[in-house]
């Protein structure tokens, strides 16, 4: 398992893209060291590397498929209606290239 | 004693006996929520909401429609069309949904009336309801402010306890509306795992989610779920489990039922008030026909509940948040490229909690670490359900005190490694890991605060949880409770 220090932290977070500020990354290195105990208590469970993972409460199996109704799509003017930025009626981005 | 104060079913043989009107009801509904000063509404709907009961009394009320003209509250995790909804996050200031969540949509159908969206933990990240972006929200139980409502679902669970609305909408992914509802006197219910559709709720950990609500009784919780379980194409998880007439065969007769008392988590609490309360209530079952046992489970594997729950939880919220980016919706800063836009928005959008959520999920999904805390917590949830399952197998549910104490106080601290904590405190878990239905109800006060029991079943046995629950009520006589309902100490 990675050591946990400020840098793997803020690769953490950029990861997921955002930062947060000197104060707050101490504040969450403070709180690994009991959230670091309570994970550990995991690995004493007997058996548990034997186990497989749970994804879901239980078997989930959907063997039906859904009418096939014709539906208006959303329009363009409700779809850029929550956007910040619009030009043209598109969502308006930087240049990539 | 107003017609607000009472249940569903009340009220509703009031607005068909024309005691009351739905326009008085909301009316008084929406000076209570304008007057409450516990930081419980994001948005008090009053035009919408004086519109809609106009409207409404001038038809028949339905017999058979018990939320015709029932003022309520829905946390402002669930989509609301034309209606500001923003998880309580500034990440979502100004974002207009452009349908209603399917709860919302059944509840509008019923003509019910949403009077108010309600704060939360910010995008239901948060067990306390003090991270939302107004700020803490308070227990309505207590006017000196000291002592939390709990979350995420606060503001859902103060609408309720303070009297506003007989009815709110919640959300439980870990025991967001069960532990709320502990510290403020409430019945909170989450049926089984897709038995409600979660189509426009804010997603926070999908195979955790829960729809959940808050009622004044047992009969109004199961009057609810016949309301919102029914199927819906919109949510893939939803399922096509027949439902029952939950509100029809709910009974109090409980004779023959067999009931478990998980010993590791009883033992664990140490406040005598509240342990001489559950011995009673246990012996009051017991007086009513149902064989009460305590099992024992393994101890290891109950206080790994927490930490599968935070690693789990935590991780698969990294992802499902990863559309708040500042560009489809919610305030963009601007930036230089694209990533630059969303980097600048979820800096600022975000607050320090769940962001520290946020880097915890991530730490634990880094290849190196996924082994180790992901995907062990995957197998220890699994090992958990089984464990739970087993008891199933014996006993039709599960009762315990639904936490170890009463409404904790802000400054309070607590030891994180300890049984208390990890056994009693944040047991609940259990029932969103095995998608089992899981039900708070009030048991008792102690130094004016109430605390709450919890019944669990197994999936699609709601039917267990509501016939014990509402045994129960006859022991409690707190049945109806709100803040405006006289109640004495250790009743």
């Amino acid at each position: 398992m990675r050591a946990v220090n400020k840098e793997v932290l803020k690769d953490a977070a950029n990861r997921l893209l955002f930062d947060m500020s000197d104060e707050e990354y101490n504040t969450l290195l403070d709180e690994f060291h009991i959230i670091k105990e309570q994970f550990e208590l995991i690995g004493k469970i007997k058996g548990v590397d034997d186990s497989t993972p749970m994804t879901f409460p239980f078997e989930v199996t959907i063997d039906c498929l859904r009418e096939d109704i014709p539906e208006k799509p959303l329009s363009k003017e409700d779809a850029l209606k929550n956007a910040g930025s619009v030009k043209d009626g598109q969502i308006k981005l930087p240049k990539v290239l | 004693m107003n017609y607000l104060d009472k249940t569903i079913v009340e009220i509703h043989e009031a607005l068909l006996s024309k005691k009351v009107s739905v326009l008085e009801l909301t009316k008084e509904a929406l000076k209570r929520a304008h007057e409450n000063s516990d930081n419980a509404f994001e948005l008090i709907l009053d035009e919408s909401a004086i519109k809609k009961a106009t409207e409404l009394d001038k038809l028949p009320v339905p017999k058979d429609n018990y939320f015709f003209g029932i003022p309520y509250v829905a946390k402002d995790s669930f989509s609301t069309k034309g209606i500001e909804t923003t998880g309580s996050s500034n990440i979502l200031n100004g974002y207009i949904p452009l349908f209603d969540a399917t709860v919302i949509k059944y509840l509008n159908d019923a003509n019910a009336v949403l009077i108010a969206k309600a704060t939360l933990d910010e995008l239901a990240m948060g067990g306390t309801g003090t991270t939302g972006h107004k700020g803490i929200t308070y227990n309505p139980y207590d006017a000196s402010h000291e002592h939390m409502v709990g979350g995420s679902s606060c503001g859902s669970a103060v609408s309720v306890a303070a009297g506003v609305v007989p009815f709110s909408l919640g959300s439980d992914t870990g025991d967001s509306v069960r532990k709320p509802a502990n510290n403020v006197g409430l019945v909170g219910m989450k049926p089984t795992w897709g038995l409600i559709s979660r189509y426009g709720l804010f997603p926070f950990a999908p195979s955790l989610d829960h729809v959940g609500y808050f009622t004044k009784s047992v009969e109004d919780s199961a009057l609810a779920l016949n309301l919102l379980s029914k199927r819906d194409d919109n949510d893939a998880t939803n399922t096509y489990h027949k439902r029952d007439d939950y509100f029809k065969e709910v009974s109090k007769d409980i004779k023959g039922k067999k009931i478990a008392v998980i010993k590791e988590i009883s033992t664990s609490i140490k406040d005598p008030v509240l342990a001489k309360k559950f011995d009673e209530s246990i012996e009051f079952l017991k007086g009513k026909g149902a064989v009460v046992d305590m099992v024992s489970m393994d101890a290891t594997l109950l206080s790994t509940i927490y930490p599968a729950y935070f690693i789990i939880s935590c991780a698969e919220a990294t992802s499902n948040n990863a559309n708040l980016d500042g560009i489809k919706f919610g305030p963009n800063y601007g930036g230089n490229t694209y990533q630059e836009v969303m980097y600048n928005s979820r800096t600022r959008g975000f607050s320090p909690l769940i962001k520290r959520r946020f880097v915890i999920g991530s730490y634990s999904l880094m290849s190196d670490n996924q082994h180790d805390l992901f995907l062990r917590a995957q197998k220890a949830r699994h090992m958990i359900v089984d464990a739970f399952n087993e008891v199933f197998k014996k006993y039709d549910a599960i009762y315990l005190l639904a936490a170890p104490k009463t409404a904790p106080k802000f400054n309070e601290a607590s030891d994180k490694l300890s049984d208390t904590y990890l056994l009693a405190d944040n047991y609940l878990a259990f029932g969103n890991f095995g998608g089992f239905p899981s039900m708070t109800l009030p048991l008792g006060f102690k130094d004016g605060m109430p605390f709450g029991v919890n019944i669990t079943s197994k999936p699609f046995d709601e039917k267990d949880v509501f016939d014990i629950g509402l045994a129960l009520e006859d022991f409690t006589n707190l049945k109806g409770l709100d803040i405006n309902m006289k109640h004495g100490e250790d009743k």
